[in-house]
Order: C-alpha cells, then structure tokens, then sequence
C-alpha cells in the first residue's frame, strides 16, 4: 500500500514536471488550457504533501493535543472550533477578492508564460508558506493580530509602521479596485443599471433581514440573488430603450463620483442596512462565480489565443510600463502572494481553527486555491484573441482615441484586430464600444462569457454571460470599497484617538463624518487621478497597489522569520527568508523604477518633468490640468517612496533584531500561549 | 454525497452568521426573536468591519 502510494505522488510529480516543462517550452503553436490546469493542479498537490507537511510537521511541530484559542477562549463568537472544512470555505471567501482576477489579466500583456509560473511557483514557496506560518503564529499567540505580533516580536516601531503602512495600503486599494469598476461601467448603460439596481435591491435585503424575517440571511440572499440576476435582464432592456439608455450611460468621471458618494455613505450608513446584505450577497454569488468557472475550463478546455511571451516583455507594455522583471511580480500579487492575506490569517481565523493540525489545509491550501483562481482568471483572458485582448485593455492614450487609429497601433504590433471585429463583438455583449475599456475587469469578463457560452447557449447567451461576469466583479469590488472605508475609518479613529479621545470614539457622529470624510477623499483623489490619467490610470496605480501589497507581504514575512528564528535559531528561517529576499528585490526594484526611471511611461518623476517642459506650449485652457497632472505624478512618486521608507524600517529593524538573537546578545522568548491539554472531542466538531 | 451536502449546508450557514446566532442563542441560553437578532448581529456586524477586507 506503501509502495502504491509512492508511485501516485512520483506520478503527480512526474506530472507537474511535464506539464510546466510543456507550457514553458511550447512556441509558436497554440496550447490547450489543460495544460496549466494540469500543471498547477499537480505543482499544488506535489507543494501541499511534501513542503507543506514538511513546515507543519518540522518547523511548527503541530500538536493536536495542545487546545486552541478556539477551545481555551470559547465564546461562542469569536473564539469556536469548527469543522476544518467550514474553517477552510470561511478562510477561503475572506482572503479572495479581486485581486487574483485582474492581475493575472493585466500581466498576460507580457504573455501567459511569465504570469502562470509566478502564480504556481509563487504560492507554493512564497503566499501559502506566509499564510500558513502567520496563522500559525497567530494560533499559537490566542489569535493576535499581525500588528500585534510585529509589536511584539519586533518591537515598537514594528507595530506603528505596520498600521501605518496598512492604512496607505487601503487607501491605493480602495481606489483602484474602484477603477476597474469606473472602467467597467463607462459609457454602459447595460452594466450601470445592473450595478446601480443591486443598491436598492441590498436596502431592501437589510430590512427584510431586520424587520420581516430576522436571522434569515440565506433565504435573504437567496431573494436577492434572484432580483440581481432580474436587474441583469432588466439591464438588456434598459439598453435598448431609446429614452431610459441615455440616463444610465455615464461618463467616467460621473461613475467615479458616484462611488466615492457611495463610498461615504455607506461606511456612515448603520451596517446592517446596506454593507452586510451586499456583503453576504457577494460572498455567495463569488464562491459561486469561481466554482462556474472551474467547471467552465475543464468542461470546455479552450486553447490560449495569446503566445507564451509577447514583445511586451522588454517593457513597452501598453497596459503598463516595466520590464517582465519586476513589473509581473508586482503585477499579480494577490494570486502568488499577497501581503493582506497576513490580516486575515491573524484575524477570524485563528480563531475558529479547533485542532492545530486543520491550519495545515487551511493556511496552505487555501492559498493554493486562491492561486488556482488566478490561474483561471489568466486562462480566461488568454482565450481571448491577442488583438481583441490589447484593444480592450490599452488605453486610449497609448493606441488612439479612434477605432481605425487603435487597430492600426495594436496590429502594427503583430497583433492583427480590424474594427468591425470589436464592433461586431461590443454588439454581441450589449455595449456600445469595447476599446480602450481599460483595468482588466470587462476583458476578463469577456473571457468568462466565452467561456461560459460555450459551455450552452453559443453567441444569443455572451451578451447576458458578460454582465453576468461584470455584476459579479463590481458586486464584490464594492464591497471591499464600503468596508474598506470602513476600516480606514476606524483606523484613522484609532490613531487620531490619541490626540483627542473624541476622535476615537466609533460612536461620536461629528468624528464618524470627519474620519469617513477623510478617508474617501484620500482614496477618491487618487481614484479622479486614475480618471484623467490620459494612461488610463491602471499603469500607474496599479503597481503602486502591487508594491504596497508586496510590503505588505514582506512585513508578514518579518513577522514571520523572527517568530522562526525564537523557535528554531537560524535552522528553519530560510522558508520564509528566501521568499522575503525575493519580495524585497522585487518590490524595492519596482518601486526605485516608477520613481527614478528616465522613461516618462514609467517614472513619474521623468513623466513630471516631461509634462513640466510641454507647459510652454500646452493650451492655456489645458494648462490647469496639465499641472494637476504634474502634481499627480510627483505625489505617485511620494507615496512610492514613503511605502519604501516604511517597510525599510521594519526590515532593518528585524534584521537588527535577528542579529542580536543569533549573536545571542538579545532574548529571544517564545511569546506562544502556555500549554494546554485538548479536551475537545471529535463529535463537538 | 449526503455528507458533502452537509457540509456544504453548513459552510454556506456559518458563512450566513446563520450558525454563529445558533451559538448565541445556545451560549446565553435565549430563544430566537428579533430583537435577539438585531442584538447579535448588531455585535457581530462591528466587529466583522472592523477588520480589513482582502484584496
């Protein structure tokens, strides 16, 4: 039996290698999508039985007779132990959002090869291994926070630049999740009356969850998923009505201002009313969303339309600007690591773990399935043809602001696109234009609903596929908008309540107004930036959002390698040394480029300057914009330095520590809750 | 298959805060009305955003 069991993990091994061999060589020739399927599937499975139990079983010592926080702390809330399979699906909603599906889509301008290997190779040794050992960590210290625990095992300034350094963090996110979603929605009649619908239908969620049927939030969201995929169809007619389409086909700017109004409004709204029913909503229809998809892929296994690598390696990307190194490391962050999922595995979740042994599949594999969506969401945008694919995502300021104009630049590159292609496509979706639609969200849209179309229903159904595809990704990125103010608020609360205790209480209005306020004109400024941005705004915000998540990241790692170093002395911390090494090469070198880099499309300070020497001849009616965005890409390079600042400091500070432990001139306490004997039994769970 | 459903069931009710009321309810030993609810879920909502939401 043994021996059986060794050759099924020598196959799987065998076929990991063979499939990344495969799609790494391949040239010239379109490949199926089964290959990286494959070839993920197997890497992961190879990762999770061999490094995985490696960690688990070596390095943490997972012990399932010592009881957990979920077990000492039991409350009935927070602190319950749970089925390790409930704890995995709650762990694995928390820590998807949308990253792992853009990114994969704006990396694929360098081709399918670069993204796919960084998503599986980073997972395996780098994301899964910092969630794994952070929620261990967390586990072990009665389920503190990442804060928390660099405060501890860092030291002060560990803790305050890791808060800090979260709050920018939110900031860049929250604004440039809400472009993608400005980007979706302009000029769509279709898709802004969708999204527009789903408000009044979470209203009415929230009251019926309160007042007509309280505690049925399944039912509830069962109601509401219903009523969404009515307004869908609703949304075809809206389109098509000669006096309604006109009302519900907004400019960019329109969009933007109306969610940075519902931004607002919604983190001052009570939470029940519109932030929860859009909340619990989302997480369904997501969970949902990714399981259609990976049935979608292996049941129809299309081929990839996009090469292995494009010219766009050498960083004349029009999507954005960057070389294949850096810029793809940064790009897809979320899919390979991602320094926010540190707050979720240092928040609910060690919390609910019941025997040590579940944070194995748990903290690794969920990580691996996030990868795995990311996978399908770079499977999904290199089904499109190169042609269509480049003309939805470059912007206009890049390929030209007219039709004939962008298919002449995007087939002078090689790849071929004519106009009456994108039209005869934007009709078949219900939108009036497909170019220039830039952020990543309607061209992975587009990926899914050919997808799923094929899956049944052929070309009648694409067009009802993509607002499908289009709901579903502005559902759950508003949800992240309205919490993530939220957050921010309290945040900001928790830091000016030490200047005036007022200001920190979360239930002063005047404070709850003000700190709300600020924060949706923080991330909104940057969100109007990304609007006018003749760039289309993702080449620049974007990777200061992948840097910042890749701090983050790196932070985590700190946190993480310190922990290691207490427990093991220097024996173990290359597991999570190596990846931080990587992070910080990556990261520091992105970063140092968008600030210094001579070329305009790439460093802001040379875009400034570039912009600084054309005000001379600049219209004197364009002349205020033109210094806006002059300022704009100073600020951008600003806050590039400020995130490099930030998490030098908690580098140095860790490497300061580290040195003082190996040297054996500094204490090195274990700071994990004391021992404890499980009484917990198998039937509780 | 049975026991997946299950599962699956439970999953999408712990999801739903639906299994946290049920402790609630168990914990403090009351029986389920709507003020109960609004009380958890008013307690459990503060605390829920005030986390930070992943990307």
């Amino acid at each position: 039996m043994k021996i059986l069991g060794h050759l099924v993990w020598a196959a799987i091994a065998v076929a990991a290698a063979f499939c990344l061999g495969g799609i790494a060589l391949s040239r010239g020739e379109h490949i199926n999508s089964i290959w990286l399927v494959v070839a993920a599937a197997c890497t992961y499975a190879t990762g999770y039985r061999f490094y995985a139990r490696f960690i688990a079983a070596r390095v943490m010592t997972l012990n399932d007779q010592r009881a957990t926080p979920a077990e000492r702390l039991r409350n009935g809330h927070d602190f319950e132990p749970t089925n390790k399979w409930i704890v995995f699906g709650h762990h694995f909603a928390a820590i998807a959002g949308p990253g792992p599906l853009v990114g994969p889509v704006l990396a694929a301008q360098f081709g399918y090869l670069p993204g796919t290997l960084w998503i599986i190779i980073g997972a395996v040794f780098g994301g899964a291994v910092q969630d794994f050992v952070i929620l261990f960590a967390s586990m072990r210290r009665d389920g503190k926070s990442l804060g928390q625990m660099a405060r501890e095992e860092i030291g002060k300034i560990g803790g305050f630049t890791a808060l800090l350094t979260v709050l920018l963090i939110m900031v860049i996110l929250l604004a440039v999740v809400a472009l993608v979603v400005v980007n979706a929605l302009r000029g769509s009649a279709w898709g802004a009356f969708t999204i527009a619908a789903t408000m009044p239908i979470a209203l009415f969620m929230g009251v019926y969850l309160r007042y007509w049927r309280p505690g049925k939030v399944l039912e509830c969201s069962a109601i509401g998923f219903v009523l969404v995929m009515s307004s869908i169809f609703a949304g075809r007619a809206v389109a098509e009505s000669a006096s309604l389409a006109p009302v519900f086909t907004l400019s960019a700017m329109t969009i933007a201002f109306s969610i940075i109004v519902y931004g607002f409004l919604a983190s001052s709204l009570p939470v029940w009313l519109l932030l929860a029913p859009r909340d619990y909503l989302s997480t369904f229809v997501k969970l949902g969303v990714v399981l259609m998809l990976g049935v979608g892929i292996l049941f129809v296994r299309p081929e990839l339309q996009l090469p292995a690598f494009t010219r766009f390696v050498d960083g004349t990307g029009p999507i954005f600007a960057g070389k294949v190194f850096p810029f793809c490391f940064i790009t897809i962050a979320c899919g390979a690591i991602s320094g926010f999922h540190s707050l979720i595995s240092s928040g609910t979740t060690p919390k609910m773990i019941a025997k040590e042994s579940h944070a194995f599949p748990v903290g690794y594999g969920s990580m691996l399935l996030e990868s795995f969506v990311a996978i399908m969401a770079m499977v999904a945008s290199c089904v499109l043809q190169p042609g269509v694919y480049f003309a939805v995502n470059s912007p206009a300021g890049v390929v030209g602001a007219t039709p004939a104009a962008a298919v002449a630049t995007i087939s002078g590159w090689g790849f071929p696109v004519s106009v009456a292609d994108m039209s005869s496509l934007a009709r078949d979706v219900g939108e009036q234009t497909l170019f220039s639609r830039t952020g990543g969200a309607p061209s992975l849209a587009l990926g899914m609903a050919h997808i799923f179309a094929r899956g049944g229903g052929g070309q009648a159904v694409i067009g009802f596929w993509y607002h499908f595809a289009i709901m579903f990704e502005a559902l759950f990125i508003l949800t992240i908008i309205d919490a993530g103010t939220r957050v921010g608020r309290f945040m900001l609360q928790d830091l000016l309540g030490h200047i005036s205790a007022p200001l920190g209480r979360t239930s002063w209005m005047p404070g709850v107004i003000g700190t709300s306020a600020c924060i949706v004109a923080a991330w909104g400024y940057f969100l109007v930036q990304g609007v006018r941005d003749p760039l289309g705004g993702i080449n620049s915000l974007w990777p200061i959002f992948g840097i910042s998540n890749q701090l983050l990241a790196g932070i985590a790692l700190c946190v993480a390698t310190t922990i290691l170093l207490k427990m093991h002395g220097a024996k173990y911390m290359w597991i999570t040394c190596v990846p931080l090494a990587w992070l910080m090469t990556v990261t520091f070198t992105a970063a140092w480029q968008k600030i210094f880099s001579p070329l305009p499309a790439l460093g802001f300070l040379a875009q400034a300057d570039k912009l600084e020497a054309s005000l001379s001849t600049v219209t004197a009616s364009n002349l205020a914009a033109t210094q806006t965005l002059i300022f704009n890409a100073r600020l951008d390079a600003v806050v590039c330095g400020v995130f490099m600042v930030l998490v030098a400091t908690i580098l140095l500070d860790s490497i300061r520590v580290w040195i003082g432990i190996l040297r054996g001139t500094r204490e090195a306490p274990v700071r994990e809750a004391p021992f404890v004997l499980s009484q917990l039994r198998a039937e509780e769970l | 298959m049975k026991r997946l459903g299950k599962l699956v069931w439970a999953l999408l009710r712990e999801l739903a805060d639906e299994n946290a009321y049920q402790r609630h309810l168990e914990v403090h030993g009351r029986a389920h009305s709507g003020e109960e609810w609004r009380r958890f879920s008013e307690e459990r909502l503060r605390a829920k955003y005030a986390r930070a939401k992943c990307c």
